[in-house]
């Protein structure tokens, strides 16, 4: 690839006060090797066209904020280079969320799905005096990886579930109830599985996986899903054995 | 908006039977097939010896019987609940009536493989 060559970046453009509809916008843009797509965007607010919105804070992948649909895959922006894509890139907002202006959609859905699952440790009386509560490696291995989440929303741009049902609870939710049931602090995995073993719950999912493959972090969200079904099956049967009120 | 407090869903069961059917499908039916479909039509290679009361009187066992029944059943529950679920994947929205036809599916292939192998003995 030569020093800087010429990108073609193509942006759906939407602003609700002007357009009926979205609309393609072409921009061509100067690139080399180090080129992000995040790094095309500045270029273009900065040199094209200040009206244009995008969501972007710390440029290294652990801030979550600048998840876009680069040529229809669910990406970070900031972690996506214009010199994978010779042929050019198509930039559109994540799918599967409203468009709010340009490239920034209404995550509200989304955080609402997370604070529903209770992220937080639960029913642990430890007082700071107690000082501090020791994890072994093996309790820590369970749920690590599914700690590894940034929040992107990657995954329910990915999700045809969440696409077909607007109602379901999604991978990254879910990924984060099964986070905290697994980990040995916490004792709230009765309050969660509540919302986990409705229909909309870890059953929503069909396992197509793909919210796996597009998460930047590799937390493997499927994995979680599928291992919920599995604590909501078990559920399932004890709340059977034990009569209790589902 | 979010239902906090959704009624349990009854998955769990139909799941489970496509969990069985899975794994009956993947590691007992080819082991079947291999046995019943290529070894024993060439005489086992000479070393088994198959009549049809041998194989009568192993089905009509209630091993046998109960083998048999699982093969027929299980990988038919692991399918409809594919297909049901594939249905909706596809975008074609049968609802509850999609459901119980291919549930109601598999359960007949259930009760007919009893009904059959329970006349047998």
């Amino acid at each position: 690839m030569t020093e800087h060559n010429i990108q073609t970046v193509n942006i759906l453009r939407y602003d609700p006060e002007k357009n009926n509809e979205p609309f393609l916008e072409t921009f061509k843009v100067p690139a080399d090797n180090t080129t992000s797509i995040q790094d095309a965007l500045a270029y273009i607010k900065d040199h094209m066209d200040k009206s244009l919105s995008y969501r972007w804070s710390c440029r290294m992948a652990i801030c979550g904020s600048c998840g876009v649909m680069v040529n229809k895959v669910p990406k970070l922006a900031c972690k996506t280079f214009l010199r994978d894509y010779p042929e050019g890139v198509t930039l559109e907002p994540l799918a599967n969320f409203a468009i709010e202006k340009d490239l920034v959609v209404d995550k509200a859905p989304f955080l609402e799905r997370l604070e529903a699952m209770k992220p937080y440790i639960i029913g642990n009386d430890r007082k700071p005096e107690d000082g501090p509560n020791l994890q072994t490696p093996a309790q820590m291995a369970k749920y690590k990886q599914f700690a590894g989440c940034i929040n992107c929303g990657l995954c329910y741009a990915a999700c045809p579930q969440f696409g077909l049902n607007p109602e379901f609870i999604g991978p990254a939710a879910i990924t984060l109830a099964h986070r905290y049931n697994l980990d040995s602090r916490d004792l709230g995995k009765v309050e969660r599985m509540k919302l986990i073993n409705g229909k909309d719950g870890a059953w929503g999912c069909t396992f197509v996986g793909y919210c796996s493959k597009v998460c930047p972090k590799h937390v493997d969200p499927a994995a979680a899903v599928n291992q919920s079904k599995v604590e909501s099956a078990k559920d399932f049967i004890i709340n059977m054995i034990t009569m209790k009120e589902a | 908006m979010i239902n906090y407090s959704p009624k349990r869903s009854d998955e769990p069961i139909w799941w489970g039977l496509f969990g069985a059917g899975g794994v009956w499908f993947a590691m007992i039916t080819p082991v079947t097939v291999l046995v019943m479909g290529i070894l024993l039509p060439l005489h086992g290679f000479g070393l088994v010896d198959i009549s049809y009361d041998k194989v009568y009187a192993f089905v009509s066992s209630p091993i046998g019987g109960g083998f048999t029944v699982l093969s027929l059943s299980l990988p038919m529950w692991h399918a409809m609940h594919r297909v049901h679920h594939g249905l909706h994947d596809l975008q074609i929205h049968l609802g509850s009536v999609g459901k119980y036809a291919c549930y109601l599916a598999a359960a007949l292939v259930t009760v007919l493989a009893t009904v059959w192998v329970i006349q047998l003995s």
